[in-house]
């Protein structure tokens, strides 16, 4: 039987870092709070801003020309995938996740030689592991929560798109659905596709106590848009391209923040649930330590009893 | 006095939602010059330009807003305004603002004239804080004619 000390020593080894899992569970905890409210507050404009740029998309296309931030290519040579990745691990499978899901959906596409721009440090692993190259890599902060911290890459997104040096851009991000469930996505930012009506970031695929907002943006066309048979002209000032030009970069922005949210969102629950896991596993040890601990103890006492005991009798 | 008529009215940002609620009127700084827009407004698209928005309650009193570009949009009696920042007067802090304009006409100066793109930003910059500036100014004279 192992000896006492022995023993011991890995208890108290064990309780320390069920403090600290416990300790990180709890921070989690209260990031996940944070971001999720975050969440909650970008989704109107988001949604907002949806259903407005559809309505102008209709607007503009009638005239005939198509923005170019909203015509399909033909002929796609380069995609570009914009993932979300945390900075540090001890979150589960959130990593590897999301860059299954990227890496599936490459497959998908028949291989077409893409470029990932990865948003935190654990995402580099889609080259380490998959050999996928990477063109950018963003530093992220843990509980964003200003839209600056997108507006490079969005901007960036849009230059090589226009430049053509990428043909369509697809964010891989994890959506946040509830505190237990986190479900990893690929989605098309650029070309803005007009037509996935409901299949944009912020309205699909919600639970109902955050906020199904589809039914908003049906609402918002037959209330506000539409009395009856009734169409409204809308006017644009200046210029319905004018207001387009301007929207259209400013919805890819809320996107990405969208996407940025939800990743951390998702991060923080994803290792609140991992650390959990990690305490309530080092409870476990501990307990069954502790019963070997004193098996052992009681085994040493056992012997020491019958050493002395046959010591008395080789006295007598 | 008869009851008046009332508008729906939200003003979102990327980062929160600042308002919603109906008010009686809302003057809005557009690209095109200022608008204001009463109940039952034709439906209108519109850019904003950074500067100070000013809603009419429906119980008379008016608020003051801050608002840094984005857009404005009419609807059928609903007033949706996307904007890139936004602040209520009564919550800016004036020395603040002060300062962080002094800040930015400073770098401004300092420019080196090629940066182009820094310039832009700068200048946008500048007119976001003056906007802030002004809403608070507006909203002590306001203040001041109550009193």
């Amino acid at each position: 039987m192992a000896n006492t000390k022995e023993i011991q020593r890995r208890i108290k080894s064990i309780s320390s870092t069920k403090k600290i899992t416990k300790a990180m569970e709890m921070v989690a905890a209260a990031k996940m709070r944070r971001t999720t409210e975050a969440v909650l507050r970008t989704r109107p404009y988001a949604n907002l801003s949806w259903v407005t740029v559809l309505n102008l998309a209709k607007a503009v296309n009638s005239n005939g020309t198509i923005h170019l931030l909203l015509s399909e290519r033909k002929d796609i040579k380069k995609v570009a995938i914009v993932l979300f990745s945390s900075n540090r691990g001890l979150c589960g499978g959130f990593n590897s996740a999301i860059m299954a899901k990227a890496r599936n959906s490459i497959i998908k596409h028949n291989n077409l030689p893409t470029d990932f721009i990865v948003i935190g440090k654990k995402g580099l692993a889609v080259n380490s592991r998959y050999k996928y190259n990477v063109s950018a890599q963003f530093e992220k902060n843990d509980t964003a929560s200003e839209i600056k911290e997108v507006q490079a890459l969005a901007k960036m997104m849009i230059d090589d798109f226009l430049n053509k040096k990428y043909d369509k851009v697809l964010v891989a991000y994890t959506d946040f659905v509830n505190p237990a469930k986190q479900v990893p996505r690929v989605k098309q930012i650029l070309p803005i596709d007009v037509n996935a009506e409901d299949d944009h970031l912020g309205i699909v695929g919600k639970d109902e106590k955050l906020g199904v907002d589809k039914e908003f943006v049906k609402e918002k066309q037959d209330k506000y848009l539409s009395k009856g048979e009734e169409k409204f002209l809308m006017t644009y000032e200046p210029s319905a391209e004018e207001v387009l030009n301007q929207m259209l970069p400013r919805l890819i922005e809320v996107q990405l923040f969208q996407a940025l949210l939800e990743s951390n969102a998702s991060e923080h629950s994803a290792r609140m649930s991992a650390m959990n896991k990690a305490t309530e596993a080092a409870s476990d040890l501990v307990k069954e330590l502790t019963l070997f601990y004193n098996k052992a103890r009681q085994a040493s006492i056992t012997a020491e009893i019958a050493e002395i005991s046959a010591g008395a009798n080789a006295l007598e | 006095m008869a009851s008046k008529k009332e508008i729906k009215f939200e003003i979102v940002t990327p980062e929160k939602t600042l308002m919603k609620e109906p008010v009686l009127q809302v003057t809005v700084p557009t690209e095109s010059g200022e608008i204001t827009v009463l109940p039952e407004h034709a439906p209108l698209v519109s850019i904003l330009k950074p500067g100070v928005l000013e809603v009419v309650k429906t119980d008379n009193t008016l608020e003051v807003i801050a608002v840094a570009g984005g857009f404005v949009e009419v609807l059928l009696n609903k007033i949706v305004i996307l904007a890139d920042s936004a602040d209520r007067a009564s919550e800016i802090d004036e020395e603040e603002a002060e300062k962080a304009r002094k800040r930015a006409e400073e770098s401004l100066k300092n420019l080196r004239s090629e940066d182009r793109e820094r310039f832009a930003e700068i200048t946008a910059q500048l007119e976001r804080e003056l906007a802030k500036s002004r809403s608070v100014k507006r909203w002590r004279n306001l203040n001041r004619h109550i009193k």
